[in-house]
């Protein structure tokens, strides 16, 4: 018998719960250089960024009126700033920021 | 009420799959097995067999079809011989590390060069480092019994491990012999359905199969290396409740026949088994004594079986029906776990090999005598002259 | 034996902002910054829904959404060899058909999506993909095609173009393209050598509409379709993460992707330029063409105008490669 802390062993099979609205494993808002930052006064709604993005890291608000950055998950690509219609989408040097992550964290 | 008949191989292992309630089956056609995809193919087709025949484009699709089907919660079957077993390696490891119990039969098969359809276990003994449980039948009846034995055994939770149904081509798959089939409700009673822990579907969403981390990959192995130390213990229990449902007289790992004075023995798998059987009471009669251990299960070996068996035996003969070229005995694989199973003993047999069979040639019984020539002498010499012996091509010893 | 289980009819929609807002595809994977593969996947699970199984042949979108231990799938989801996508799909399906006859399962035959690298669609891959076209499976067989094996670090695949810079196909002066194949056709791979195929379509991270309708439609055909979606990956091509639906645009506009969708028999083609743009255009936002001559350059735009010549008309012809040097 192999005594395997619990807290080390591999799930049989390798068959591990899928996730439910994040995947909180693997965090990846530490890996932007620039953060998009939104003027709500500019924005149409169009959802270019909600859509296009690779992370879905821009969503509606609850009231449905304004969308939102996920920073937790943003890595910063820029994809949303590239298709934003209404120019409401400009970038940030992530560090600029006081709440700004640091990239030198261990990745996982 | 059971009913008996007389099917070769490869038909009886059709009934024990239709008897399983198989669900996906994946064809492919390589002889000497794809009989068995013929007769099921039949059963599907005239409604005796509700379940998928999927025609598989090839051997690794097979494996990779019912890896599928497994996973998504149904009991599946497939099977092949020779160098479809090879070519499917690439599945063997993902299969057994996912815990996925489906069941490959294999009617085994010389591996190229240069396509000889002959017997030879080294198709699926080159695979016994994947994880599976394997082992060999002896006749049509054992072949039945084991494909039932195998699915209880693999889907017990306690194991979850996909399964080698050995049995020799042609010399089992294709001769009859006599099988008891029984009843479906005894089936019923001795095979549970089919119950995955995590299968996918929709409504129980999961992951199948992420990466692991490098630090994890030990631990990994360690878990797989766990299923096959609870192995046994679940085999005991289920051969117990097979030969009280079935009326059969099987011991779990290894058989062992006219052993209780024997001074030398042949330990043999598979087909050959049973003219050695033969040659051993025709040894008997003329007073040598003489007898034979039969493996049962080369996954999980069952090391102490083999070291308490034959640990009373002053030689033994390993029958190796297969080859493992360059390795540590220069001859088969069989006498390598046979040694390690008897390394710690205080008392160890003398050993050594006998080269028999390959290329799917009888084993006729005059070779067997001469095997227990070459042991008796072993046992006058107290030691062994070689450790392998290509019976029939040698010059005398 | 087989019984119609399939009666859904996912509903196409009309605009961006009627893309469906449920996240099957959640934040957090390790994929590349702009990954053009993980937009359409987020995309491709949109349309899909919840009722729906996934298959993860090996590659990017495995092993980056798979480090480690977690997934972004909120759906079931398996890894299979980038071999066998196709088959490991095939088992699913017949699975499912068997346990749904007998009663152990209920509900609607679930979407079964092989979400299969350029690769693994036809390279490695290529049997598996066929045989599962072959065998009439109800499911779906996606190639995002990123145009290399990038998950080993950007090596070339049959759909890598004319002319790439890849780490098996550096320009050098005994081999100044770098790349001197053209590339594999996926779409008509399957079209017209597969009876049991209805529907083929091509799409692209550039038009998400059109590919969620896609999607949806082939999920509603009862029986196996293929999609050939064109995702473009910054890291492989070299080009700014940002750029990654302006490049597939881009593509579209200069010929080198197609959009068109096959059905019964028909093509019909869709987001054609009034005037295709140079593929100078294109090329020149990606690194690697950056090493390519103007004769090069000119063996790619005569490749994709024979390719435009052709719209509207099925294939006859092999694709057109030039001399060798």
């Amino acid at each position: 018998m192999f005594n395997i802390p619990k807290e080390k062993e591999v799930p049989l099979g390798c068959v591990t719960p899928a996730p439910v609205t994040e995947q909180p494993m693997m965090i990846t808002g530490n890996w932007r250089e620039y953060r998009p930052v939104l003027e709500p006064e500019k924005c149409d709604l169009c959802m270019n960024c909600v859509v296009f993005c690779p992370d879905a890291c821009f969503q509606l608000d609850e009231a449905g009126e304004m969308v939102v950055l996920n920073e937790k998950y943003c890595k910063g690509c820029n994809i949303c700033i590239n298709e934003c219609a209404t120019d409401a989408l400009t970038k940030a040097y992530e560090l600029d920021f006081d709440d700004g992550v640091v990239r030198l964290e261990k990745p996982f | 009420m059971a009913t008996e008949m007389m099917l070769s191989g490869c038909a009886a292992s059709a009934q024990a799959a239709k008897m399983a309630q198989v669900e996906v089956i994946c064809s492919y056609p390589i002889r000497p097995y794809s009989a068995i995809m013929m007769e099921l193919s039949k059963m599907v087709a005239n409604g005796e067999l509700d379940a998928e025949f999927v025609h598989g484009e090839g051997e690794h699709a097979q494996l990779s079809v019912v890896l599928g089907a497994a996973a998504a919660g149904a009991r599946a079957l497939t099977g092949s011989s020779g160098v479809g077993v090879t070519y499917a390696f690439e599945t063997y490891s993902p299969i057994a590390g996912g815990r996925i119990p489906l069941q490959m039969m294999i009617a085994d098969r010389a591996l190229d060069p240069p396509g000889d359809f002959g017997s030879e276990h080294t198709d699926a003994m080159s695979c016994r480092d994947q994880g599976w449980l394997m082992g060999w039948a002896e006749t049509p009846q054992e072949a039945f019994d084991n494909c039932l034995i195998n699915y209880r055994v693999g889907e017990d939770h306690r194991v979850l491990l996909p399964q080698f149904v050995c049995q020799d081509g042609y010399f089992v798959s294709h001769i009859t012999g006599k099988v008891m089939l029984p009843d479906q409700n005894q089936v019923d009673e001795f095979l549970p359905p089919y119950n995955l822990p995590h299968p996918l579907d929709p409504k129980h969403p999961v992951s199948h199969g992420p990466q692991i981390r490098p630090d994890q990959g030990t631990i990994m192995d360690m878990q797989r290396a766990q299923a096959m130390l609870d192995a046994p213990a679940v085999i005991k229990e289920v051969i117990d409740d097979y030969n009280r449902i079935f009326g059969r007289n099987y011991s779990p790992f290894v058989e062992e026949y006219m052993t209780e004075d024997a001074e030398i023995a042949f330990f043999i798998m598979g087909a050959h088994t049973m003219t050695a059987r033969h040659a051993v009471k025709h040894l008997r009669d003329q007073g040598v004594k003489i007898g034979l251990v039969k493996l049962r299960f080369v996954r999980p070996w069952p090391t102490q079986d083999v070291a308490d068996a034959l640990s009373k035996f002053k030689a033994v003969g390993v029958v190796e029906t297969s080859t493992s070229y360059g390795g540590a005995m220069r001859g088969g694989n069989l006498l390598h776990e046979v040694r390690a199973s008897l390394y710690d003993l205080p008392q160890r047999p003398l050993t050594t090999s006998f080269m028999a069979g390959l290329g799917g040639e009888m084993v006729p019984l005059k070779e067997f005598y001469y095997m227990a020539d070459i042991l008796s002498k072993a046992v006058k010499d107290g030691k062994t002259k070689k450790t392998v012996y290509w019976v029939g091509f040698e010059a005398e010893d | 034996m087989t019984v119609a289980v399939k009666t859904q009819n996912l509903p196409p929609i009309k605009l961006i902002r009627n893309v469906p807002k449920e996240e099957y595809y959640v934040p957090g994977h390790r994929t590349c910054a702009g990954c053009g593969p993980a937009l359409q996947y987020k995309l491709v699970a949109k349309a899909a829904g919840p009722n729906t199984i996934f298959l993860g042949p090996t590659g990017c979108m495995y092993v980056a959404n798979a480090s480690y231990l977690c997934t972004p799938y909120t759906v079931p989801w398996m890894h299979t060899q980038i071999t066998n996508g196709g088959a490991v799909a095939s088992g699913i399906e017949a699975a499912y058909k068997v346990l749904l006859r007998k009663g152990k399962r209920t509900g609607e035959l679930p979407n079964i999506i092989v979400m299969a690298g350029d690769g693994g669609t036809v390279d490695i891959g290529l049997q598996a993909m066929s045989a599962m076209m072959y065998r009439a499976h109800d499911a779906l067989f996606i190639c995002y095609d990123n145009e290399a094996y990038t998950n080993t670090g950007i090596q070339t695949s049959p759909t890598t173009p004319y002319g790439a810079n890849t780490t098996f196909t550096p320009p050098g002066p005994a081999i100044p393209e770098g790349k001197t194949l053209f590339p594999k056709d996926p779409t008509q791979l399957v079209i017209g050598g597969h009876p049991a195929v209805k529907y083929v379509a091509t799409a692209s991270v550039a038009y998400p509409v059109d590919l969620i309708n896609k999607v949806r439609k082939a999920l509603n055909v009862q029986g196996p379709t293929f999609l050939h979606i064109h995702a473009p990956c910054p890291k492989g091509w070299k080009f700014d993460e940002a750029k990654t639906v302006e490049i597939a645009r881009l593509a579209i506009e200069t010929g080198m992707w197609n959009m068109f969708e096959w059905e019964n028999g028909e093509y019909r083609y869709q987001f054609k330029p009034k005037k295709y743009k140079p593929v100078r255009e294109y090329m020149k936002l990606q690194g690697r063409f950056a090493h390519l001559s103007e004769a090069h350059i000119a063996k790619q735009q005569a490749f994709v105008d024979a390719k435009l010549k052709t719209h509207g008309i099925r294939v006859e012809a092999p694709v057109p490669t030039p001399q060798a040097h």
